[in-house]
């Protein structure tokens, strides 16, 4: 005992080497603090140097909390037009009936074209690495559709606007990852948000230097615009999306 | 019973160290606490999940291996963070397991940053993580033994007496950072 506290005082000499010094004499306490049971601080090596039974009134009971990424309304700070996202999940493997409890994750870029969990890098100077904004799941209903409540996304160069989708089965085993294009004729939501009328709502890029799905390296293989969703609103009125996407359930 | 020398209002405002601590709590298939199981559970079903949207090719089973060759998946230690954010809200500050000499927590944390240590979607049993927890800022006025003597901004303090804490120096349990004086 003796020689151990001769040993620890030459190291507090050197303060900022603290940690090292349980590590050599606490052994026990390792696996006590990652087991994390309130007894076993207690029953570490028997010596003066273990911790302190913790003695004190139990807090409340820890809850099930999902997942922040579970949520309807994934506009957290971001503004924008109003925009609601319906998704229609169905299964390819049965008759492409509707799939209930498909697990069903989003994200889209903001009104400026920036992404939550990026940035920082060439790609987005701007860093947004420590949010979540514009990013959510939903469980599919009986119908097979979940909903989101959002922003009309805006777009950055040498993509057109777009939204990313990850669809799971119930067990959380990946069965599509893919993306939701838009419409973008004169008269769409992609071309009114982003024309004279966005502006009041903080769209300020216009469409000049967009690329257009046919231009687009994902969408562009798209013949048939089974990726295009359809759109449909006005900027005071907000928008709606629909979309169905087809997996192998 | 621990002798602690009175400092004097000068020594107080001289001698002053603020400190912050790092809890490093590291839950592994071991974890009995209530708490600690559903962070666990939690964490290892979201990893499974979005370990998957960087698993294109179905060839890695481990996160080692997974962030060796696709260096993008080292963004799941904050993608899967989102599984435990609501458990850490339920702790309300509270750093868990570190209690004072006298068997009470005592420490508030002001941010926490979760970590991915292994794990193994094939293997639930390898996945082990840690949530660090950085306290908030306290006076570090003397070293006892194993033990610092530490007193919270929050705590009561006169001209003539400071309260304290002493914590002992432990595993995972370390000084995060170290000014003079209070700002």
């Amino acid at each position: 005992m003796e020689s151990r506290k001769k040993f620890l005082k030459n190291f507090l000499i050197g303060a900022t080497s603290v940690p090292v010094i349980i590590a050599a004499c606490k052994k026990d306490d390792i696996t006590s603090t990652t087991s994390g049971t309130d007894t076993s601080t207690s029953t570490g090596s028997g010596s003066g140097s273990c911790s302190v039974t913790p003695s004190e009134t139990a807090g409340p009971f820890p809850t099930i909390t999902p997942s922040s990424l579970v949520r309807s309304d994934i506009r957290l700070d971001r503004s924008g037009v109003a925009f609601t996202i319906n998704i229609t999940i169905k299964n390819t493997n049965n008759n492409c009936s509707a799939l209930s409890g498909a697990i069903v994750d989003i994200w889209h870029c903001d009104k400026d074209g920036y992404y939550s969990e990026y940035g920082g890098s060439g790609m987005q100077s701007i860093d947004y690495t420590s949010v979540h904004f514009l990013r959510g799941r939903q469980t599919t209903d009986s119908n097979g559709l979940v909903t989101f409540t959002s922003i009309f996304p805006g777009w950055y160069s040498g993509r057109a606007t777009h939204i990313h989708v990850h669809v799971y089965n119930s067990a959380g085993t990946s069965l599509l990852i893919t993306q939701i294009a838009f419409p973008e004729a004169s008269d769409s939501a992609v071309a009114t948000v982003n024309g004279s009328g966005g502006t009041a709502y903080g769209y300020t890029k216009g469409m000049t230097g967009y690329t257009y799905n046919a231009s687009d390296n994902v969408f562009s293989d798209d013949t048939t615009s089974a990726e295009v969703a359809t759109v449909t609103g006005s900027l005071s009125a907000g928008y709606v999306l629909a979309h169905t996407i087809y997996v192998n359930g | 019973m621990v002798m602690v020398r009175r400092l004097t209002l000068s020594e107080r405002i001289m001698s002053k160290k603020i400190t912050r601590f790092c809890y490093r709590k590291i839950i592994d298939a071991s974890a009995q606490k209530v708490w600690d199981k559903y962070v666990f559970d939690s964490s290892y079903t979201e990893l499974v999940m979005q370990f998957q949207f960087y698993n294109t090719e179905n060839k890695y089973t481990t996160f080692g291996d997974l962030i060796w060759n696709v260096p993008a998946a080292e963004k799941l230690h904050f993608l899967v963070s989102a599984s435990v954010t609501g458990y850490v809200q339920q702790l309300n500050e509270h750093i868990p397991d570190i209690m004072n000499n006298l068997g009470k927590s005592f420490l508030r944390f002001k941010g926490y940053r979760f970590e991915i240590i292994n794990s193994d979607i094939k293997d639930k049993s390898k996945h082990v993580i840690a949530v660090n927890f950085f306290s908030e800022p306290v006076i570090w006025h003397d070293t006892i033994d194993s033990y610092l003597l530490v007193s919270l901004l929050s705590d009561e303090t006169t001209a003539e007496e400071t309260l304290t804490h002493l914590v002992q120096l432990q595993s995972f349990f370390s000084i995060y950072s170290l000014k003079d004086d209070i700002q």
